[in-house]
């Protein structure tokens, strides 16, 4: 990596493993909410690997999310599974599931949403019926908190910050790595020519496989955080469709075809939800998440945040000329 | 090393190629050619494995492999270039023959890649991005070199020389002539040309209308009545006409 | 035990009639645009909520809503078209987006509109039973049935007949070679949408007469166009009729057998079926695959 990319990531973690602890951490409300915004972040950069390594658009993130969720939940509550290697059994049940959506992915770009899309329905009313696992409707309560280690209760709200940042930054870090391989570059030259590829040895569908189950692997891993923090899961929650909108306006926003973006897109958008849509429309304020997506698409489909920071960018090179 | 028995593709209604029996040499360099339309790229798409054929079999080094994937045909050894070159798309020039190196090898090795490029004349073309900033001559060029790429033991060459210039067309034959002597690959190759065919195999297999009506040396393939007809047609040359 | 299949079975028809509108629609547009439209059964809600407004606002039956539902849902439908054209590149993966986007915002403003109690029709006329033999049914579901299978007979005549039904076949097979021909796309592809409209609209109040309705369920219908479409595979619209009476009767049976709410799922598992076993649909025989 170039040394000022180095720089800039070694700053940023420094930034955000310490500095936002110290600053932010007596505040519970807005730590909460960083919170939240880095697991939908986290959700959001999943999205994003399947889409860009993946080459698929996927509308039923929510199913992964909700299954690492429940996995997580009920080895805790029912089998005395402990939190953390639970979550890892979470992100694994997701996987499972992707296993399940593979013979979907010989299908076309929208057949292949609209299946999954599909799947996603499919969990949520396994969960709502299937009560003598799931606990049906009314859900599964007193889920375990995350543990205490060395002292640290990482069920604080700065604990569990440190903990799903870990988790971002982990999933940050597989992602650069899988997108620099060999692997990455087949990946890529997949989208618009994988009988190219296939011709000189390449197992396209594997490969796609194998980015479904990381994708999913890695949203059920948050999902699976996430019901230990709130310690508290019920279907119309876990499968909730917020967790496919709100990923989707993360990962777009902050720029999908980057891996920061949409973790940074994640928490301006969910702040921004959370402060400004939620108080002008208690009920469906979903509705201008919804109208940021279409302006999105329409005017700027590669992400907002890129965009401001060119334009950012322009008036310093602007002003450096102006001095010179 | 290359096996056909009796393999047919049937399409619908269609019979695009009909029970071609074909055996291969691992030093052998054949030229196939036949008219338009005479199931020249269907049965190169059956051997590579786009295509299921319906009957028939077909077998690669001794085994067997109709039920092997186009992948793992290419693997074992299978190297083919697709008529209307397909490079992959976001990747540099050198990045395409990496991938096919890394995933027709199982390891990259760039010395070996050098060699590739020089061959193919691609060396300094190496950095461009393969989808968008190649010619012609520089696309078909990338198609036998990322064939070579996957050290190949058999190469399927689908009309390499067409549309082609005069001078491209004679640095290619130049190519390829050297192809067999430096790679050690057996060579299949479409083409339409003649005297190419001619000037590069020692032997020629004509299909026509899906059947392998011919062969054996050019000479004596180029002469046979049967072949002449399906080229030019039952009524041209004779006495009667 | 065979009364009650029976009955499933014919219930299971009846409802087959509306949701082959609903596929057809999203066949439609897909055929000549190459677009799916995630929102497409929010259109069908919107109509169904616009039918529950007419009766509690002006005590009028639904079958008077149908032309005000035509004309906003119609209209609506074209308003989709006309964001949908105007993305430049990658068209297949931002209309996706682009139009679940459409989805929420559709379904957040009913949310916000109509509120999230569920809904159906008071219509005591509609609601009346209506027997065929032993088969028992409400008035409003045979209605609607032979209303869906006039506007299916009627859209199969003007594929094959009319100026631009034809045009829009053949944008669907090739597109260049219409534009060679002399047909505008963008025409056809309004027209399309227009259509679907008009169907979505059909359907909408369909459901609001004989079903219940909630903002949520506009996702839902989507889904079930798509599996319909899957069932059928790239066929005709007899075709899809057919995997449209096999989904409403599948569910239909759900419910007669296990219970009311797995009828969802009999659908998806349907979906998954056909997925697996039969994967060029049960009709179709053109492959789905790239």
């Amino acid at each position: 990596m170039k040394t000022t990319a180095w720089i800039r990531n070694t700053l940023l973690l420094a930034a955000a493993y310490v500095a936002v602890p110290l600053a932010l951490g007596g505040n519970q409300y807005v730590m909460s909410m960083v919170v939240a915004a880095l697991v939908i972040g986290g959700v959001a950069l999943s999205w994003a690997l399947l889409g860009n390594l993946g080459g698929m658009v996927s509308f039923g993130h929510s199913a992964f999310f909700g299954v690492g969720a429940y996995v997580s939940a009920l080895t805790t509550v029912k089998l005395g599974v402990p939190v953390l290697p639970a979550m890892l059994l979470g992100g694994a049940g997701a996987a499972a599931a992707a296993v399940i959506m593979l013979p979907v992915l010989r299908l076309r770009g929208p057949y292949f949403a609209l299946a999954i899309l599909a799947y996603a329905h499919i969990f949520r009313i396994l969960a709502t019926e299937w009560s003598s696992v799931t606990g049906g409707a009314g859900g599964v309560a007193h889920i375990p908190a995350l543990p205490t280690v060395f002292g640290f209760e990482l069920a604080s709200k700065s604990g569990a910050y440190l903990v799903v940042l870990t988790l971002v930054v982990l999933c940050a870090l597989a992602y650069s790595r899988i997108r620099a391989s060999h692997y990455g570059l087949a990946l890529r030259a997949m989208h618009d020519s994988e009988d190219a590829t296939r011709v000189v040895g390449v197992n396209s569908t594997l490969l796609k496989g194998l980015m479904l189950l990381v994708s999913a692997f890695m949203a059920g891993l948050f999902g699976a955080f996430n019901a230990h923090y709130i310690n508290f899961l019920e279907p119309d929650y876990a499968f909730s469709g917020l967790w496919v909108t709100l990923p989707i306006v993360a990962a777009i926003f902050g720029g999908y075809r980057t891996i920061l973006g949409p973790v940074l897109g994640a928490v301006v958008v969910y702040l921004v939800d959370q402060l400004v849509f939620k108080s002008l429309i208690p009920t469906g304020h979903q509705l201008v998440l919804g109208l940021l997506l279409v302006a999105m698409i329409v005017f700027s489909p590669n992400g907002l945040l890129p965009l401001l920071l060119k334009a950012l960018r322009r008036k310093e090179a602007g002003k450096e000329k102006q001095h010179a | 090393m290359l096996e056909l028995d009796n393999v047919s593709v049937r399409f619908g209604g269609l019979t695009a190629v009909d029970a071609v029996s074909l055996k291969v040499g691992s030093s052998d360099v054949i030229g196939l050619v036949g008219p338009n339309g005479a199931g020249k790229t269907t049965l190169f798409n059956a051997i590579s494995g786009l295509v299921r054929p319906t009957s028939g079999q077909i077998r690669f080094e001794g085994r067997n492999v109709m039920a092997t994937s186009m992948y793992q045909r290419a693997r074992l050894g299978l190297g083919r270039t697709f008529q209307i070159p397909q490079p992959m798309h976001e990747l540099t020039v050198r990045e395409n023959l990496i991938v096919a190196q890394r995933f027709g090898t199982g390891k990259v090795d760039h010395a070996k890649l050098d060699t590739i490029l020089d061959f193919t004349s691609l060396a300094d073309k190496a950095g461009r991005d393969a989808s968008s900033e190649l010619a012609l001559t520089e696309l078909k060029a990338l198609e036998v070199a990322k064939a070579l790429a996957t050290d190949p033991k058999l190469l399927l060459l689908d009309e390499v020389l067409a549309g082609l210039e005069t001078n491209g067309k004679r640095r290619f034959m130049g190519m390829l002539k050297d192809l067999h002597a430096k790679f050690g690959v057996g060579i299949v190759m479409i083409e339409h040309d003649i005297e190419t065919i001619s000037n590069l195999c020692q032997r020629v297999a004509v299909l026509n209308f899906g059947q392998l009506i011919a062969d054996g040396t050019p000479e004596a393939v180029f002469r046979d009545p049967a072949v002449i007809k399906s080229y030019v047609g039952a009524d041209a040359g004779g006495p009667d006409a | 035990m065979t009364e009650l299949i029976a009955q499933a079975l014919y219930s299971g028809l009846l409802q087959g009639g509306s949701y082959a509108l609903i596929a057809l629609g999203l066949a439609l547009v897909f055929g000549t645009m190459k677009v799916i439209n995630l929102a497409h059964g929010e259109l069908v809600l919107l109509a169904a909520y616009i039918a529950y407004s007419v009766e509690s606002g002006l005590g009028l039956g639904p079958m008077f809503a149908i032309p005000i539902a035509l004309v906003i849902v119609s209209l609506t439908s074209v308003g989709v078209y006309a964001i949908i054209s105007r993305i430049k590149k990658d068209r297949e993966i931002n209309s996706l987006i682009l139009t679940y986007g459409i989805g929420v915002i559709l379904t957040n403003f009913i949310l916000l509109v109509w509120k999230a109690d569920i809904r159906s029709t008071s219509s005591s006329w509609l609601q009346e039973g209506f027997e065929v033999g032993p088969l028992f049914s409400m008035r409003s579901e045979v209605i609607f049935f032979g209303v869906s299978l006039v506007l299916m007979a009627a859209l199969w005549r003007w594929l094959s007949t009319s100026w631009y039904g034809r045009a829009v076949r053949a944008v669907a097979s090739n597109r260049d070679a219409a534009k060679l021909m002399g047909i505008d796309p963008r025409r056809t592809e309004i027209v399309s949408f227009l259509v679907a409209g008009i169907l979505a609209a059909f359907a909408g109040v369909a459901l609001f007469s004989y079903g219940v309705i909630q903002p949520a369920y506009g996702s839902a219908l989507t889904v079930k166009a798509f599996i319909i479409t899957v069932l059928a595979g790239i066929g005709s619209i007899p075709g899809v009729l057919l995997a449209a009476v096999l989904l409403g009767v599948c569910e239909a049976l759900t419910v007669t057998l296990a219970s009311s709410a797995l009828q969802e799922l009999s659908g998806m598992v349907l979906f998954l079926l056909v997925l697996f076993i039969l994967p060029n649909g049960l009709f179709g025989a053109a492959r789905r695959r790239g």
